[in-house]
Parts: structure tokens; sequence; C-alpha cells
């Protein structure tokens, strides 16, 4: 999943559970059932486990663009700040 | 970072978070409902009253209740408490409260009721000061909601005597 | 390439700086878990603010599992009110509504009699032998909140301790191996 993605992911979740709640919330409420209530938001919440949940293809839209190895060689060397094994880690993803 | 196991950890926190919200806000709109029940209690007959060995006055009371509670109910009520209390002051004592019949109301259908009945629990004094007591039968009712704050008030009703002599 | 291998690699990664900012915010986890019960305690001035129902004695309002909260202030005992009592010579406390009122015109102590909604009988047995009515000291809080089979969690940890351990054992690790 990359930055966008992850960005779209959390405000999808958010924004849907919240509409699922206040949905449900009406709809129990002008029904006069609590059933619907809960049974509204157990729908909205494992929908919104389905799409934000699972790595889906559209979160992957805006891969990040790493340096050519060349062109590394090619600039001055910027001072090297992280250490060695966030750089294993983030190779590996 | 963003992994398959912190995305459902993050959801299932919110989620639940949000559950917590809905509820207390169904427990608040509780609060919207203005309750106006009507009740009406008839002694109808003292079946008998005695001195137990004890000394302890005991009555025994045939019962006519009938009550409209239907407006109690709302969305967040699971069940609805109802108990009727005879209350009485003595001299040992500034408040005695027996209860002498409850019920459940499981629904608002059921909240439209009338019976006829002695008292379910011993009608007994801590003492003996029953004769020519007058008393006070009040309806109580205690609503349990489905989810958060319980509800609870009451009818009172006044001028019942209890009689001078044991029968 | 599992959540377990991560989480090996991870506790293999770990230097003595990142374990003691670990261990303190395990402590801080903790004692924020204890302020907030410590709170509740004032601030309902009941004994255990938070109890679960653990028989089917008041049911249908009341059924194993559900959780209450509990308030103890100095309002009188009333009867109708759903309270929380120990009696003496009994380890569990139990949750029943009061049936009977007396109170005392010159002291204010109270005498009360207890029942289950779904009992037949008053509470006259479950008492202490010879006891004949509740007092003051005996009731811990009454209840003034409810919510449903959130205790459950509780029964099932201490029924089947192994369950406990495990729980712990992994959110222990979870906590530990968790970065920021």
């Amino acid at each position: 999943m990359d930055w966008q993605g992850q960005k779209l992911c959390e405000q999808l979740m958010m924004i849907m559970l919240i509409g699922f709640s206040i949905v449900g919330f009406i709809a129990g409420y002008s029904t006069g059932s609590y059933q619907m209530m809960l049974f509204v938001y157990a729908t909205g919440v494992v929908i919104s486990s389905l799409i934000s949940v699972p790595n889906w293809g559209f979160y992957n839209r805006h891969p990040l663009k790493w340096l050519d190895p060349i062109e590394f060689e090619k600039n001055p060397k910027p001072e090297i700040l992280v250490s060695k094994k966030k750089i294993t880690k983030s190779n590996r993803k | 970072m963003h992994s398959f196991g912190y995305r459902a950890n993050a959801l299932l926190t919110f989620s639940i978070t949000i559950l917590a919200i809905m509820c207390t806000m169904g427990s608040l709109s509780d609060n919207f409902n203005s309750p106006t029940p009507t009740s009406q209690v008839q002694v109808l007959n003292i079946n008998w009253f005695q001195r137990q060995p004890n000394g302890n006055d005991e009555v025994s009371l045939t019962l006519n209740v009938s009550a409209n509670l239907q407006s109690m109910f709302t969305w967040n009520t699971k069940q609805d408490f109802v108990f009727l209390a005879a209350e009485y002051e003595t001299p040992l004592n500034n408040l005695n409260q027996v209860s002498l019949w409850d019920g459940i109301i499981p629904s608002k259908e059921h909240a439209k009721f009338w019976i006829h009945t002695t008292n379910k629990y011993r009608f007994t004094d801590q003492g003996h000061n029953l004769r020519g007591k007058d008393f006070n039968l009040t309806l109580h009712w205690h609503v349990m909601p489905k989810t958060g704050k319980m509800f609870e008030d009451k009818i009172v009703m006044t001028g019942y005597r209890l009689p001078q002599e044991y029968r | 390439m599992g959540w377990i291998g991560d989480s090996i690699d991870s506790i293999k990664s770990i230097q003595i700086r990142q374990l003691l900012t670990q261990i303190i915010t395990l402590g801080i986890i903790v004692s924020s878990a204890l302020i907030i019960w410590k709170t509740l305690l004032c601030v309902t001035g009941s004994e255990s603010p938070v109890v679960v129902v653990l028989s089917g004695s008041m049911e249908p309002g009341f059924k194993r599992g559900d959780i209450l909260f509990l308030h103890m202030n100095e309002a009188p005992i009333r009867a109708g009110e759903i309270v929380v009592f120990n009696v003496d010579g009994r380890q569990i406390p139990i949750v029943h509504r009061v049936i009977k009122v007396h109170e005392r015109r010159d002291t204010g102590e109270v005498d009360v009699l207890t029942k289950g909604d779904n009992n037949r009988q008053h509470d006259r047995m479950l008492y202490a032998k010879g006891q004949q009515w509740l007092n003051r000291h005996h009731i811990v809080g009454r209840a003034v909140g409810f919510l449903p089979y959130v205790g459950w969690v509780t029964i099932i940890m201490t029924e089947n301790p192994i369950i406990k351990y495990v729980l712990i054992g992994a959110l222990g690790l979870l906590i530990i191996t968790s970065k920021d």
C-alpha cells in the first residue's frame, strides 16, 4: 500500500463507519427498534472492513519512485541519517 | 507499518468506540421521553388481620390494580419492573415500605393491564402498629434499558386505612 | 514472511534503549488503567463501581454476563432499587432488588429485605444464619446503569485461567514488539 493509498484507506474507514452509525441510529430511532440500529451498524462494519482492511489494487496507484543507483552515484553523496536497519526495512517492502 | 493487522486493529478500535457512542446516544435519547402513566388501586377486602406470635402485625389484602404504563416504553426499553408498595409511618420508623405485589412488563402491548390479586409478599410490620393505620399505596416502576441508564418513578395514591380491630 | 516471523525479527533487533521505552510504555498503560479505576472509585463512592452479573436470579432484567454500574451516595435506600450487597461469610456480592424497607426515626439506620426478580422466595435464606435484615453497611452500591454481554469476557477469563494467561501473554508480546 502506498502513501496515498494509506491516507485514502484511513479516510474511507472513518467516513464509512461514521456514516453507517448515523444512518443506523436514525433508522433505529425512527422505527423504534434497537435491533435495527445494531443490524445496520454491523453491516456497515463488515462492509468497511472488507473495503479498508485488505490491500486492494486501488490503494497502490501511486508507487514511490526510487532513485536509480546510477543517478545516486553521479550526485554528491547526501549524509546518511537513517540507520542501516531502517534502510533494509524499507527495501523489503 | 501499514500492515493488514494494523488496519484490522484500527478498524476494530474505531468501530467499538463508535458503538459505545451510539449506545450512549441511545441511552440519552430516553431523556426526551416524558411518560404520563396512570394507575388506580382498590383494596377490595381485608382477608385477615392479626398479631403473630412474635409480636408483629400481619395483614392480608385483596387488591385490584389497574394501570396504563404504555407511555414509558421507548426504543431502548428492555422491560419495565412495576411494584406496588404500602408506605406508612410508625413511632419507631419514619418510613416503612412493604412491597405487596410486583410484575415484569416485557413489552408495550402488555403495559395496559388490570389485575385482581391478594398480596404476593407478606404485609408485616416491625412491631404492632397496624391497627387503624393510614397508609399510602405507591406504584413504583423501574425502566430497564437495553443499554445505559435506568429510570424510575412512582405514583402515590393516598387515603387507605386499616381497620381498628384484628379479624 | 508472516506476522510471527516479523515479531521474532523485531524481538531480535531490540536494543537496550528501546527495551526501556517499551517497559515505560507498558508501565504507563498499567498505571493509567489503575488511575481510571481509582477515579471511578472516588466518583461513584462504591467499593466496586462495576460488577458483572454472575447468576440468573435477576432474569429477565439482568442476565449472566451483563455489566452493572454502581453508585453509592448518602441518599436513602428505597424499595425497588437494585442493590449489591455483601453477606457475612460469603465471598461474592449479590445483586438483588429491595422489597422491604424500614427506616428508623432516630438513627436513620435501615432494615432492608431483598429478593431476586427471578426467585420465588425473598433472600432471608441467603443471609447469614439468624440474620433477618440487611443494614446500610452490607450494601456496596445501587445499580444505576446497565450494559449487556460485555461481562462475558471476565466470566470466561475467570473460569478458564489458561485463556487469561494466553491473552495476557499475547498482548504483552504485541506491546513489546510493536514499534511506535
